[in-house]
Order: structure tokens, then C-alpha cells, then sequence
């Protein structure tokens, strides 16, 4: 400054100097090079900052967001052949504690148990106090109790949504679908079929937790499902039994619309489901199946062609067998037509027509029908059928009336309906099947002739014979009665019956077969001291009927002729056609 | 200078680009935290349907449906005889004939006798 007082030349190298230094000018670009270099480096370190401030956010909501929020896995929903739900995932708030972040153990116990009152506050504290990381402290709380929660405030206390799987319908379909634990991961019944099925593997490799998963849809009808529960519930409390079932499928494509057996559980709450009462004496029991039985006997006989409905048989005497004797319960004690021995249920009547036709026959048969292997079904629970490990005359002549083997009530039913639907034998199922994939599933077992005349056998019961009781004004119902001694300590049991109904409706163009069984019924005094199937599992079978048949869609049908017009006379004009 | 006129050029250019490419990127960010936000409002939403339609199917179960009906009304199940179809329905009766429009106001302005109704009537017929 003091420089550049005195002239005007000076004046202007001093505006030089100020503008361009008196430096050179290589030192000049290289100051001008640092500047930029400065205000480079100012942006950079801005733009880093914010990125580091952006990583740092952001990451911890996306940890959020993708890691660990589905902990119980989701399932599909299961919905009936009407699309009502079955089984649903709702969304739960779990409890959960990080130990490491806890500061009072003591004050967040205290106020947890305040709010959760059935928390255990000794087991809180001790997981509290763990040094692990993570630890659960009540899975499936409501949202109210979240929000109380929530509203303490207890740092290191946290939430985690979870799936709950969800009955609707409680205890009304239990046994057929079956239920999950904890985690999610069904346990029984079409549950357990969903995870079998590729739902387990495609939770391992993480895909499946989305709700956008196709629902199942199964045969079941749930109107029809607790029509029937209801029926049995009430039947069990009036005939005091140990147990009731009942099952309903379409014998045209084995589907089953309804199966219940009675004690049940809620699969809400599945811990009863252990409960050896509590079985599903359907598919997991097996039992002689009693008269039921003769249905196949007969029909093997009618479809061998040495016997017609014309055959008579000798039942003027108990069969000697050995040292066994058989007798009749409504004993005739006459010489029986074929069709007779079917509707006074003669034992002696269908344990001679098993050994006209031989033991190898019969086995044979009984084979193809499908009674003496595992029925397997899309459930998990199934059993394996009693068969005697030597089967002699003796054997076969029992087991034409339907004692000395055991099967399951659900085989039976499949044998029953082939029977019934012109001799196709259909798997049952559990899922949806139209007519045409039943058609490739079957087989033909017998000749559509021979299921013609079981259906007049069956309807003929139903006008004259022990099934009367089972009838039902206007759906033509055929049936056959059941009734075997129960095995108590290796002897049959005069006092402990289990009785089953078989029927077929509409009798001439079968749709439905129900199947009704009562576990040890009491005689009341109003069955006039009986406690036989007539008696009991009969008019429980026509009661079912009669509330099923409307939302099954049956018209019901007045003023048809009686069994020997309706059923042989058209079946055989349409035939000879 | 021309020279010059082309750094500028490209530093303008430059300023430019930066401000689009930061434009782009806000755009871009924001679109992102919209869309995980409506994302979280669909899985919200399902999750909410999910747990209605759970609560409709537990309050329309049929056990549910039949304690009430037996509580409240005074229905009973369905009996075959109560169906029918619809040929056995007897055949229609014809509709009666339209009688002929008599407007009571209308007698009383035009004084006829006509029509006697009421205390009208009986006044005028002493």
C-alpha cells in the first residue's frame, strides 16, 4: 500500500499486482490449481457426507423392511367347494425382548406381567436376563395388548408381526384339516398334505411368504359338514354312545363332502387333538365293519353269476362251523331267497354263498375291491387293515358277515360306492374332482349289472327290510344296516356293539353314499331295548338325510314306484336298449 | 476465443447435465419411496382383508348361524315337502278386471250422486 502512493505509473502496476500478483506466472496457475482443487474437494466431502448420512438411515429401514419380518411362515388359504374359509393366516403382534438392551430387568417384568396377565414373570426374568441377543417372550398377543405395550415405552421390549393361522369354523371340520404348531407348519390332517406337497420346500429357499398364494380348494361342502356333526353330536348325547361318525361322499367321483367323527377338537386350540378318544375313527381307526360287509359278499356273488336274484338258501339251520355256530339275529329259519337274506341280513344265508364260491374267490375279491390294503388318502392319517394272517374257510365264512377283518370305515365306503356308481371303484379324495378325472381314476370291479341289482337290493331294504327306519320321504334312500360285537379281552361282546348305516341316495341314480357309525350306543326304552343299528344308527342316518339332501341339491321325488319297477325294470329296458 | 466460446459452452453444458442428472435422481428417489410406501399400503391392505374375511367366515359359520336362528326366529330346517317344482304349480288365475276409476273429489265438485261415501252421503240424503 505504501508502495504504491506516489505517481500514476505506480498506480497501475499496483491494480496489476493486485490482479495477477507480482509472482510469475507458473506460480500463478499453480495457486489457481489449488483453489479449484479446494473447492472440489469441499464438494466431494459434502457429497460423501450426505452419502454416509443416507447409508446410514436408510439401511436400518430396509434391514427392517426385508430381514426376519415373516418369522411363522404363511400358508394358503383352504376354502370349501363353495368358497367359504376354512383356514386362514391373520397377522398376530409376537413379543419379543433384546437382553442386551435392556436397563431394568426388574421394571420391564413388572410392567409386562401388568399388562399380560398370564405372562410367567419368573420365566421373563430369567430370559431377560440371558445374554443372548433375541429371545421371544409371548408369541400371538392382541392388538390392544401391543398397543398398551407400545405405549409403556420399555426400551429393548419390541414387536414382530406374525402369521396365526386361523379356524373360522372351530371344532366342525377338525379332523379332516388337520392343524398346525406354532411355527405354522401343519401337523395333520390337509395341513400336514399342504407341506408334503412342496409348501415345505418352498419356505426352505424363502419364496412362499408372500399371501398371494393360490387357495385350496377341497370337496368338503361345510354346510353339509355340520349338518352332519350336528346329527351326530345329538345322536351320540341320545343313544350315549362312546363315539360318533359320519362321512358323505359322491360316488361318482369320490369325493368326500363331509367326514366327522365325533369327539373332535378345535384346531385353534389342537391340544386335545392327542387325546386317544378324540381319533378319527374314519381313516385312523379300523373296525369290523359288521353286516355292511354283506353288501360285498352279495355282490360278489351276483357278479360271479353262479348266484341270481332268484337263488334260495338254506337257513332252516345254524351253520356248524368246527366248533363255531353261526347263527341269524332275525332268524327265518327257512329256506331264503337271495334277496331275502340280504334284507333279514342273514348270516348264515351270505356265509354260504362265500363258500360256494371258495376261499381264494372271496380273497380275491376283497383284494380288488380294495379291503385289504392301506387306503391312502391326501390326509397323512390312515390305517393299515386287519387281515387275518391265515385265511381258512373259517375265516372267509366270518368275514362274509363282516367279522374277523378290520377295516377302515373310509375303505369301506369306497368299496361300498363302487358298488353302487355301475361297479367303477374310485380313491376317495379330499380335493375337488370332476366326473372326468374320476373316470380315468377308476376301475371297473363289477359289472354294471350286478350294481343295478345292489341298488335294488339296497332300496328294497329300505321298503321292506331292516333299513326301514333309515327311510326318508322322498329321496328313494337305499341302505344296509351294521351292526358287529365289539373285541373285549379277545372275546366278542354281547353289551358293546358298534353299529353303522350305509345308504345310497337317490337310490336308482346314486349321487351320495352316507356312511354313519355309533361307537357302544345304550339301548333306550324307546328303541324297545335294542341298541342294534336299526335302532339307532338307521333313523340318525334318515335325520341327516333329510337335512343334507336339500343343500345337496336332490329334488326330492314323491309317489315312485317301489324298487323292483324303479330300479330293475328301467335299468334293464335301458340296457336292453 | 473460440476457443473460449467452446469452454463455456461446455461448462454451461455441464452445469446443465449436473442439474438434469440431480433432477433424474430426486425424481427417482422419490418415485422409489412411494412405491415401498404403497407396497406397504397393498400388504396392509391385504392383511386387513385377510383378518375381515377371516372374522366374516367365524360369524358366518353355520354353528354360529343355527344358535342364532334357533334363538331368534321362528324358523325350522327344510322339510322334501315344503319343495316343489315349478310345473306342478297350478296355473295362474286371471288378473281381475280394472274397475272403473271413481274419483270421490271429482262427484263432489260436479254435485252428482254418484258416489256416497261417508258422512257426505248420508248429509245429502235426508
Amino acid at each position: 500500500m505504501t508502495q504504491a502512493a506516489p505517481t500514476a505509473q505506480p498506480k497501475k502496476r499496483l491494480v496489476e499486482r493486485l490482479l495477477y500478483g507480482d509472482v510469475d506466472r507458473e506460480t500463478k496457475s499453480r495457486a489457481r490449481v489449488g483453489l479449484v482443487i479446494l473447492a472440489f474437494a469441499c464438494i466431494y466431502a459434502v457429497i460423501s457426507g450426505r452419502l454416509a448420512y443416507l447409508a446410514a438411515t436408510s439401511d436400518g429401514q430396509s434391514a427392517r423392511r426385508g430381514g426376519g419380518d415373516i418369522v411363522a411362515t404363511a400358508r394358503p388359504d383352504i376354502l370349501d367347494r363353495n368358497g367359504e374359509v376354512l383356514a386362514t393366516d391373520v397377522r398376530m403382534p409376537s413379543l419379543f425382548g433384546e437382553p442386551r438392551r435392556i436397563i431394568d430387568v426388574d421394571e420391564a417384568v413388572e410392567l409386562l406381567t401388568a399388562t399380560i396377565p398370564d405372562l410367567n414373570a419368573s420365566e421373563v426374568r430369567e430370559r431377560l436376563s440371558s445374554k443372548k441377543g433375541f429371545v421371544w417372550l409371548k408369541r400371538e398377543i392382541t392388538k390392544e395388548q401391543r398397543e398398551q405395550i407400545h405405549r409403556l415405552g420399555i426400551p429393548g421390549i419390541g414387536f414382530r408381526a406374525e402369521n396365526k393361522r386361523v379356524y373360522p369354523n372351530g371344532a366342525s371340520v377338525s379332523h379332516l384339516i388337520g392343524h398346525v404348531n406354532i411355527d405354522n407348519q401343519g401337523i395333520a390332517g390337509i395341513e400336514k398334505w399342504l407341506d408334503r406337497s412342496g409348501l415345505a420346500d418352498l419356505h426352505s429357499l424363502g419364496f412362499a411368504n408372500d399371501r398371494q398364494q393360490k387357495p385350496v380348494e377341497l370337496a368338503v361342502d361345510l354346510r353339509v359338514q355340520h349338518a352332519v356333526r350336528t346329527e351326530l353330536l345329538a345322536a351320540r348325547q341320545k343313544f350315549k354312545a362312546k363315539a360318533a361318525a359320519g362321512l358323505v361322499t359322491d360316488v361318482n367321483t369320490g369325493e368326500i363332502v363331509a367326514m366327522v367323527s365325533v369327539p373332535d377338537y378345535d384346531p385353534n386350540d389342537p391340544r386335545e387333538a392327542l387325546d386317544k378318544d378324540r381319533i378319527n375313527r374314519l381313516t385312523t381307526g379300523v373296525f369290523e365293519m359288521g353286516s355292511t360287509f354283506k353288501a360285498l359278499t352279495v355282490a360278489m356273488a351276483l357278479d360271479s353269476g353262479k348266484f341270481t336274484l332268484g337263488s334260495a338258501l338254506d337257513a332252516r339251520h345254524p351253520l356248524r362251523y368246527g366248533r363255531f355256530t353261526i347263527n341269524d339275529f332275525h332268524a327265518q329259519r327257512r329256506v331264503l331267497a337271495l334277496p331275502e337274506v340280504f334284507t333279514y341280513s342273514s348270516n348264515i344265508g351270505t356265509a354260504r354263498m362265500a363258500l360256494a364260491l371258495g376261499v381264494e374267490h372271496h380273497k380275491a375279491f376283497l383284494k380288488k375291491m380294495g379291503q385289504l390294503d392301506r387306503l391312502r388318502t391326501e390326509i397323512p392319517e390312515s390305517a393299515e387293515p386287519l387281515v387275518p394272517k391265515r385265511w381258512g374257510e373259517l375265516n372267509t365264512v366270518t368275514i362274509a358277515f363282516g367279522h374277523g377283518l378290520s377295516v377302515a370305515p373310509l375303505q369301506a365306503v369306497m368299496g361300498i360306492s363302487a358298488l353302487m356308481n355301475g361297479g367303477k371303484l374310485i380313491p376317495p379324495t379330499f380335493l375337488r374332482r370332476s366326473e372326468e378325472e374320476a373316470a380315468k381314476l377308476a376301475r371297473q370291479v363289477v359289472k354294471p349289472e350286478t350294481s343295478d341289482r345292489m341298488r335294488y337290493l339296497m332300496r328294497l331294504n329300505a321298503e321292506k327290510g331292516s333299513a326301514t327306519r333309515a327311510e326318508v320321504k322322498g329321496y328313494y334312500v337305499g341302505g344296509k344296516t351294521g351292526t358287529s360285537e365289539k373285541v373285549v379281552n379277545g372275546r366278542y361282546s354281547k353289551s358293546k356293539l358298534l353299529t353303522s348305516f350305509t345308504a345310497v341316495l337317490p337310490a336308482d341314480k346314486p349321487r351320495y353314499l352316507v356312511l354313519i357309525m355309533l361307537d357302544e350306543p345304550q339301548p333306550l326304552a324307546e328303541t324297545h331295548g335294542y341298541a342294534t343299528s336299526g335302532w339307532n344308527a338307521a333313523p340318525t342316518t334318515a335325520k341327516v338325510i333329510a337335512r343334507i339332501a336339500p343343500i345337496l341339491g336332490i329334488a326330492p321325488r314323491f309317489d315312485l314306484p317301489p324298487a323292483d319297477r324303479q330300479i330293475l325294470a328301467a335299468t334293464a329296458s335301458a340296457r336292453a336298449r | 476465443m473460440s476457443i473460449r466460446i467452446l469452454h463455456l459452452f461446455v461448462i454451461v453444458a455441464l452445469i446443465v447435465a449436473a442439474a438434469y442428472v440431480y433432477d433424474i435422481k430426486f425424481e427417482a428417489t422419490m418415485q422409489a419411496e412411494r412405491l415401498s410406501k404403497v407396497r406397504g399400503e397393498i400388504r396392509r391392505e391385504r392383511e386387513g382383508i385377510a383378518a375381515l374375511r377371516a372374522e366374516w367366515a367365524k360369524l358366518s359359520s353355520p354353528a354360529r348361524i343355527e344358535e342364532l336362528t334357533r334363538r331368534h326366529l321362528a324358523l325350522k330346517p327344510l322339510d322334501a315337502f315344503q319343495i316343489d317344482t315349478l310345473a306342478n304349480l297350478p296355473e295362474r288365475k286371471k288378473p281381475p278386471e280394472p274397475q272403473e276409476l271413481l274419483d270421490p273429489i271429482a262427484a263432489l265438485i260436479t254435485g252428482s250422486d254418484a258416489l256416497e261415501t261417508g258422512s257426505v252421503g248420508k248429509r245429502s240424503a235426508p
